[in-house]
């Protein structure tokens, strides 16, 4: 459920910058077994190289292709099949980053977030609730002027709905991935959405009664009409 | 149950041995039939070594709760293995290192043949164990921040700063220290306005005229002993400048936001005053005062070259440029030695101290990793290099070294001692890797040193699951001496090393090899030859020396015992070159040392200081498999003729219809033969009747993605194109086969020519062949 993208490198501040992953896709990668490609083949003992099948290189001849694949004069490329890279899984394929039209309502992610904090407010330093109550009113600033791109939005969503349902650990996940993948956009407020997972996290548990019936099913539907 | 180990006669070949030891104990050898006398181990010119990962990552393998069991002799103390003779009914328990009896403690009463414990089973050869001793303390961060920069690279590396406070783990303690000019260290307060203690950065103190200034005379271990630390109890002295991320994150996420470019005015022709290397003095001092042997990162983010005080590289006059490696030959770069010498003092500090330094340096000149590279390479420290933080090559490369493993434990470890005993026919000659000597001396401790030497202990103050040390031996047996006792010799490895999870962990690996008579016996020794590992353990040494030595004459030390090692394994008629052949076992060594010749680690051309201090850098950490893609790069061909398969690293692989990928390690490249290249011009992948062609071109990308997205650092990634400028990075790596010279020998057109001077592999083989059969060497 994580983003996954690959994105170019800044080739204007780095000569062959590498492409950027995202942090689904860099999270992913930990488990899976891959294909390595670490083979080599030894140079033959006896002097010369090896000079590869003459017919290939006739010069200014089409590239000779199997014959099973049609040649046309000019020297297409052979249709037919291709050999799959050596990659254990089918490859993923990705996109840039997405580019969802989905309308997320701001008042489905501050007004949740706004609520938590007062539950949290009975058991935490009044400095630190305003402290976040502050970085919820960036949120809700930049939300509001158009500072925050879709996916940041459903993100935001996907996070508010496991606040409700106590997934402390998704939530806090999906705060990870938006400082990684949009650390511009989120750096300023994040900090104090992480503030208030983990001080909810340390709540004792009968203290949360924040999730009414009706919001939790008006977010899960914002949520299913972007899937 | 010592057959396991013998590899004849459980495994098929000695690669599926050399395999299956590598993945259960991190271990490779040079020579696995080890050669039972002196004077033999002598003649094989490779010399008895071994590749140590000690941290290797086991999945698999389950810590166990328990202390280990130790040999009772106090010069000995190796631990329990699976080797060690045991007499289940009296309870005793043989050490195979120095055959001392011990009693087993009173815990193992109930032990039986079929009841053992698992440090005894044949399969745990590597068992780690948890130990409680003395009390945990959190993880250290200290951020070490460079402001002379571009507006632009700032704000990246603010930003990657602020989110790295996401990746760290909670109660890990944070602390910020900013320089330009002046270096400031900043009190982290949750309440009210932020202080900071501003140093000048001229002028070098002591550890105790910091620690006096910033008002942190007594020690900060008062924690209550041997009790996890709670957040409440952080010791206050400190808690001024190192705080929990938990606790700081608000604040340190503005602090960090705030932050400007170093506000003095830099006139024209000028360079900047950055003062690292008090910087760098003041944040040692702080953690040495306050944290000492607790596993601490220093990262310092640096965008340019220190300018003034101790540790100055070059001054701030722009007309005088940065040293290169010509001024240095002439003896003419000024600050190097004085520079060199600073920073090996705070590098043997931290050291001591069991803490860390990486080093972040983006900028397109030179930083002076050159005069400060000791300080990464003796504490098992990160060292990045790039030409901007605002590049992905920073940014992912920074990310991932907060990764974490499949249990979500972070990849990185602290603190570690690697202590190696070894039975009395071996002796340790030395070590190279990221880790300093302890200086401890012992029994099988020899006088000729290779690498860091004279001990059977070092310290590794960080290391990683990939972190990995050449370890050498020397056989010390004498030649007229039987074959000894056992017919086998045996090492251990015991690593013990902070865990992320600040657990203390002692991860024990023991291994036996055969013994075998060189003169009767040489085609066992020649078979268990592993010329990967004698590849690495032989290009360690060699880059080793080129450290204090000159370029030339380590060439010449290299190709020496190459061809000694030809003339000793090599079946030839003398003087007949034509008749030289290698067995199986050896076939890849020469061309290996071929490449290693031409490899940035040991030529200097086209480098600057920097660039071979950063490629050294990690040549001396990595596991065996990254260690050869660096010595010679992979090279991966694609084409319609079957699947992606290896070729050789050579001019003639270069065709027109082919797309070839090369993992350098520093840098992957794909590039597009001549044909390929004018097909995909030519837009065939556009249309639907040659979508063939476009799985072609996207098959090698997507192989490239699999590596760019695992590897640490993050490579170059280089898209090239027959005739394109970038295939340099291709043609400079390959074996240039096909020159200028030689193109018309071959008549047709085959491969690419390759516009150089350099020796191909072929003239080099020739070369060998001649003097390893010739009668007068």
């Amino acid at each position: 459920m994580a983003e996954l993208y690959v994105k170019p490198g800044n080739q204007n501040r780095g000569w062959n910058d590498p492409p950027q992953f995202s942090y689904g896709l860099q999270t992913q990668t930990g488990g899976n077994k891959r294909t390595l490609l670490t083979k080599r083949v030894a140079a033959p003992q006896q002097g010369n190289i090896q000079v590869p099948a003459p017919q290939s290189f006739v010069a200014s001849a089409p590239p000779s292709m199997s014959p099973a694949f049609p040649i046309k004069p000019m020297g297409p490329p052979p249709s037919g099949h291709t050999p799959s890279p050596l990659r254990a899984e089918t490859a993923l394929r990705c996109p840039g980053p997405a580019q969802c039209e989905c309308t997320v309502d701001i008042e489905d992610v501050v007004e949740p977030l706004k609520q938590v904090l007062t539950t949290c407010r009975d058991a935490v330093q009044k400095q630190v609730c305003d402290d976040i109550s502050r970085r919820l009113a960036v949120l809700e600033d930049m939300w509001k002027s158009d500072k925050l791109s879709a996916p940041v939005k459903k993100r935001m969503s996907l996070l508010v709905q496991e606040l409700k349902t106590q997934n402390w650990d998704a939530a806090d996940e999906i705060h990870r991935s938006l400082m990684v993948d949009h650390v511009n956009e989120v750096s300023q407020w994040m900090v104090g959405v992480k503030r208030l997972i983990a001080e909810m996290r340390n709540l004792p548990t009968e203290m949360f009664v924040i999730t009414e019936g009706d919001e939790v099913s008006k977010a899960q539907s914002a949520g299913n009409t972007e899937t | 149950m010592e057959q396991d180990l013998k590899p004849c006669v459980f495994m098929a070949t000695y690669s599926e041995f050399i395999q299956q030891n590598e993945e259960r104990d991190g271990v490779r050898f040079s020579w696995n039939v080890w050669p039972s006398s002196r004077l033999e181990a002598t003649r094989m010119v490779v010399p008895l070594g071994c590749l140590f990962t000690p941290l290797k990552e086991r999945p698999d393998l389950p810590p166990v709760q328990y202390e280990p069991v130790l040999c009772s002799r106090p010069t000995c103390k190796a631990i329990l293995n699976p080797l060690c003779q045991v007499d289940y009914r009296a309870k005793l328990w043989a050490c195979n290192f120095c055959f001392q009896r011990n009693q087993f403690p009173p815990a193992y009463a109930g032990i039986t043949e079929v009841n053992q414990p698992a440090e005894l089973m044949q399969q745990f050869s590597t068992i780690e164990y948890i130990v409680q001793r003395g009390h945990a303390n959190p993880l250290i961060f200290l951020y070490v921040v460079d402001t002379c920069l571009e507006e632009e690279d700032l704000q990246a590396l603010k930003e990657s700063l602020q989110m790295s406070l996401s990746l760290l783990p909670p109660d890990a303690l944070v602390g910020l220290i900013t320089f330009g000019r002046m270096v400031q260290v900043h009190e982290l307060s949750c309440e009210g306005i932020s202080k900071s203690y501003v140093f000048r950065g001229t002028k070098d103190l002591t550890a105790k005229q910091i620690q006096d200034m910033l008002g942190l005379t007594k020690p900060a271990v008062s924690v209550q002993q041997g009790r996890p630390l709670q957040h409440q109890e952080q010791p206050a002295i400190s808690s001024r400048f190192l705080q929990p991320v938990h606790k700081i994150d608000m604040n340190l996420t503005d602090l960090l936001g705030e932050l400007q470019r170093d506000p003095w005015p830099v006139p024209q022709g000028k360079r900047p005053l950055r003062s690292t290397g008090v910087a760098l003095s003041i944040a040692v001092g702080l953690l040495e005062g306050t944290f000492p042997n607790t596993g601490a990162r220093i990262m310092l983010f640096t965008g340019g070259p220190p300018t003034q005080g101790p540790g100055m590289v070059v001054g701030d006059e722009l007309k005088t440029p940065i040293r290169s490696w010509h001024d240095i030959e002439k003896d003419n770069a000024r600050h190097l030695k004085k520079a060199i010498k600073h920073y090996e003092a705070l590098a043997n500090r931290t050291a001591g101290n069991g803490h860390c330094i990486d080093i972040y340096a983006c900028a397109l000149d030179q930083t002076g990793l050159l005069e400060m590279k000791c300080c990464p390479n003796l504490t098992g420290g990160h060292m990045v290099m790039g030409d901007s933080f605002n590049t992905s090559l920073f940014k992912q490369t920074f990310q991932r070294v907060f990764n974490k493993d499949m249990n979500g434990e972070f990849r990185m470890a602290f603190g570690a001692v690697l202590d190696v005993k070894t039975s009395r026919e071996l002796k340790i000659s030395g070590a190279i890797g990221p880790c300093v000597s302890l200086n401890v001396k012992g029994p099988c401790v020899s006088e000729n040193e290779l690498g860091v030497g004279g001990t059977s202990q070092w310290k590794i103050c960080s290391l990683d699951p990939s972190s990995t040390l050449g370890i050498y031996f020397e056989v010390v047996n004498q030649h007229n001496a039987p074959i000894p006792q056992g017919g086998r010799g045996a090492v251990q490895f015991v690593t013990q090393y902070q865990h992320s999870s600040t657990q203390k962990r002692l991860r024990v690996t023991t291994i036996a090899r055969n013994w075998a008579d060189a003169q009767s016996q040489l085609q066992h020794i020649e078979a268990a030859f592993d010329q990967e590992a004698a590849a690495v353990l032989m290009a360690q040494l060699a880059v080793y020396r080129a450290e204090s030595e000159e370029g030339p004459d380590v060439l010449r030390w290299l190709d020496r015992q190459l061809i000694r090692l030809c003339q000793k394994f090599g079946q030839y008629n003398k003087d007949d070159p034509n008749s030289f052949r290698l067995s199986d076992s050896f076939s890849l060594y020469p061309q290996f040392m071929f490449h290693l010749r031409r490899s940035p680690f040991l030529q200097v051309f086209n480098n600057s200081p920097d660039e071979s201090s950063y490629y050294r850098h990690h040549f001396a950490r990595q596991d065996l498999t990254q260690s050869l893609i660096m010595i010679q790069p992979i090279l991966y061909s694609y084409s319609f003729h079957g699947p992606p398969e290896p070729v050789l690293l050579d001019s003639s692989s270069i065709l027109p219809d082919r797309i070839l990928l090369m993992d350098s390690f520093f840098q992957i490249v794909i590039y597009l033969g001549e044909t390929i290249t004018q097909w995909r011009n030519a837009g065939y992948q556009d249309m639907p009747e040659y979508e063939n062609f476009k799985h072609l071109l996207q098959a090698p990308l997507d192989d490239a993605q699999e590596i760019l997205q695992s590897r640490f650092p993050m490579p170059r990634y280089i898209n090239a194109e027959h005739g394109g400028s970038q295939a340099r990075f291709l043609l400079s790596k390959v074996n240039p086969s096909q020159t200028h010279n030689n193109l018309y020998a071959w008549g047709q057109e085959s491969g690419a020519p390759i516009l150089t001077d350099d020796v191909s592999l072929q003239v080099f083989m020739d070369h060998l062949k001649k003097l390893a059969v010739s009668s007068a060497s």
